[in-house]
């Protein structure tokens, strides 16, 4: 249960939007133009704010510029039209936390939100613990239970990556971003394959399951005990 | 009238006909001066040498001056021996010309002379000597032989000059008619194509002119203009095509699920299985306007020093459990050290997938895909080979154009888009592409990347 801003334009999508995240449990206010929203921004408090790229009045990156000089860090994600990754990178550059391209899925923003959420996961840590999965960061080695996995290099980075939201529905395309750190959206079943390779190495026979396929949105990673 | 004389060629036939009637004239003045100057020069050593002749024996002055008059039929010989008081002694002149000096040279000098018992005022070519008893001798000529000669060459130019300005202009108006029609077949085919024919060419001579080279590179161009339009409409059509066919499909599936759906698991279903459709619908949307993007350069802000080793070897790690699920041996052959390229490189790793992708999707089971990585020269090559069923040779140059579905690759799932963007992100970096046959009977592309970005 967060308090939202969504600054949107277009009234269709921001009624999408604003059932969908109001139906998961979040409160969010709408504001239309740049100006209500920066209004709305700087008087309220806020968990997180989306605001559109291109706005009436106020441009969305001047707007979430101003209030980053302003010193105000609430976590931002940048909506666009404009889906290529000059505008990613002027988006992220302007103070944005996380950039979305339309068209989106409702379930990815909504993953993406509930990821600027439960920021900051302290990265510190070096030993990660879910259930009785156990992952060390700094040898490179992970266990269940007593077994000891036996994990590629970019299988421990996708473990690492979903040990640290336990119990948080990660999107195909926030995984590869993340984990391969590159930015379009992978075609075929890539992401699934692979995550059904580690799938293979964690779950085996009979073991709980610790990888959920949450349909239409992504994998989420839960506790076995 | 004013289209008329805007019209270059009336300009033409005017500019034509003034400067030759120009020329005419200057040389009819040229000719007129040398006439004038060769009956002068003439007439002025005759009259020089009877003066001095006649002069030169004083018994015979009176005797000599009479043989000029009298060889004289038409009246234009003038002569006269005077006494130092002024008296006539011999010749045909009753008085002297006073204003004439008696330095032997020609002068001309109007005087009074007397022709067939007639008195009349003339201008004569005159010259004068005095004899050393003080007694003067002087020969003269009518000037009207000459004047008559000066006239005849001004009217001859006159009247020549009506035909030359006649002739100079209807040359003209031919020369420039020619030039007017060429130019108004010219002008009749841009016409065409301003009005939306694309196939008009403009009409090329045979003479290999400036203006055929120009009608030439025209032609070229509209041959450009041609192919990319041909391509705009080609790409709007397999848009409108490729989206009626899942809009049709997500239409009859949801009209289905509406109407016949028992419970909200049915119901459900029939909307999962439409947004399945929206999804690859967008996708493809989604993709066009990528390669669009990504064509029109507007992507350079990720531009940065590139390792293709890394690239290639990340690509295929990728897609190795892909490949396997399939049975598909995926080997990677990377060489050592290789030049860092400028570029983009979640762009390049995407150029990379889109060919890898392709690549597992074409080869059978128990098939084999390499991905390479060498040097050729100054270029390094990035090649993905499978043993699919390979492209034949008469399809390789289209395969990188948009919505272009190899006739064997219509079975399988995908929007033709994907070699469509590897071609895009080829142009944005200078790449080149090339298709060939792989050593295993199935295809083998390759993106060439020049060492140094020319950027």
């Amino acid at each position: 249960m967060a308090k939202l801003l969504l600054i949107e334009d277009d009234a269709a999508t921001a009624e999408e939007v604003l059932g969908d995240l109001r139906g998961r449990g979040h409160e969010v206010a709408w504001a239309a133009t740049g100006p209500e929203g920066a209004t709305a921004a700087r008087t309220g408090s806020w968990n997180a704010i989306i605001l559109d790229r291109m706005l009436p009045g106020l441009d969305g990156l001047t707007l979430l510029r101003d209030l980053r000089g302003a010193g105000d860090r609430t976590p931002a994600l940048v909506l666009s039209a404009l889906g290529d990754v000059d505008e990613r990178i002027h988006g992220l550059r302007a103070g944005g936390d996380d950039y979305l391209g339309k068209p989106f899925v409702l379930a990815e923003l909504a993953a993406r939100i509930e990821a600027l959420l439960r920021r900051p996961t302290d990265t510190r840590e070096t030993v990660l613990r879910v259930g009785t999965l156990e992952l060390d960061l700094i040898s490179g080695t992970g266990r269940r239970g007593l077994r000891d996995l036996d994990l590629l290099p970019r299988e421990l980075k996708l473990l690492e990556y979903l040990m640290r939201r336990p119990g948080q529905v990660v999107t195909r395309a926030m995984m590869f971003e993340e984990v391969w750190n590159y930015r379009f959206t992978p075609k075929s079943n890539l992401i699934d394959v692979h995550v059904g390779r580690l799938r293979r190495k964690l779950e085996v026979g009979g073991e709980p399951i610790l990888i959920h396929n949450v349909r239409g949105e992504g994998f989420t990673l839960t506790p076995d005990v | 009238m004013s289209r008329l004389t805007r019209s270059f060629a009336f300009r033409w036939a005017l500019g034509i006909a003034l400067w030759s009637t120009l020329l005419s004239l200057v040389l009819f003045a040229f000719v007129y001066w040398q006439t004038a100057a060769f009956l002068q020069d003439e007439l002025s050593q005759v009259l020089r040498h009877e003066v001095r002749y006649a002069a030169s024996d004083p018994s015979k002055v009176g005797a000599r001056i009479e043989t000029w008059v009298s060889e004289d039929l038409h009246s234009v010989h003038f002569a006269g021996l005077f006494s130092p008081d002024g008296r006539k002694l011999a010749g045909n002149l009753d008085a002297r010309p006073q204003a004439l000096p008696l330095d032997g040279e020609v002068h001309r000098i109007g005087t009074q002379v007397a022709i067939a018992g007639r008195r009349l005022h003339e201008d004569l070519w005159s010259a004068g000597i005095a004899l050393s008893d003080g007694s003067i001798v002087v020969v003269a000529h009518d000037t009207d032989e000459i004047d008559r000669a000066q006239a005849t060459v001004i009217r001859a130019l006159g009247l020549a000059l009506g035909p030359t300005l006649a002739f100079s202009i209807l040359g003209g108006v031919l020369l420039a008619g020619r030039a007017k029609r060429r130019l108004a077949s010219t002008e009749a085919a841009v016409a065409r194509v301003m009005h939306g024919d694309l196939r008009q060419r403009l009409p090329v001579g045979t003479a290999g002119d400036e203006f055929d080279r120009l009608a030439q590179n025209v032609n070229g161009m509209l041959d450009e203009i041609e192919r990319l339009v041909e391509e705009v409409r080609g790409v709007g059509d397999a848009v409108a095509h490729d989206l009626r066919t899942p809009l049709t499909r997500l239409r009859l599936r949801l009209e289905r699920g509406r109407e016949q759906a028992r419970d909200i698991d049915e119901l459900r279903e029939a909307v999962d299985q439409g947004l399945v459709w929206i999804d690859q619908t967008l996708e493809m949307v989604t993709a066009v306007l990528r390669i669009g993007e990504i064509e029109h350069g507007r992507r350079c802000a990720a531009f940065g020093p590139v390792d293709l080793g890394v690239v290639v070897s990340e690509a295929a790690e990728l897609f190795e459990p892909l490949a396997e699920e399939k049975g598909i041996v995926l080997a990677l052959d990377v060489e050592g050290t290789m030049p860092v390229i400028e570029g983009d490189c979640s762009l390049i790793f995407e150029a990379v997938s889109n060919l890898l992708d392709n690549a597992i999707k074409f080869t059978p089971m128990n098939g084999q895909v390499r991905v390479g990585l060498g040097r050729r020269g100054d270029l390094s090559v990035v090649s993905v080979e499978d043993t699919g069923p390979g492209i034949p040779t008469a399809e390789r140059e289209q395969v990188f154009r948009r919505f272009y579905r190899a006739e064997r690759a219509r079975q399988t799932q995908g929007n033709g888009l994907g070699l469509g963007l590897v071609a895009a992100i080829a142009k944005l970096h200078g790449f080149s592409l090339a298709v060939t046959e792989g050593s295993g009977g199935g295809c083998r592309m390759e993106i060439l990347c020049p060492a140094t970005h020319p950027r």
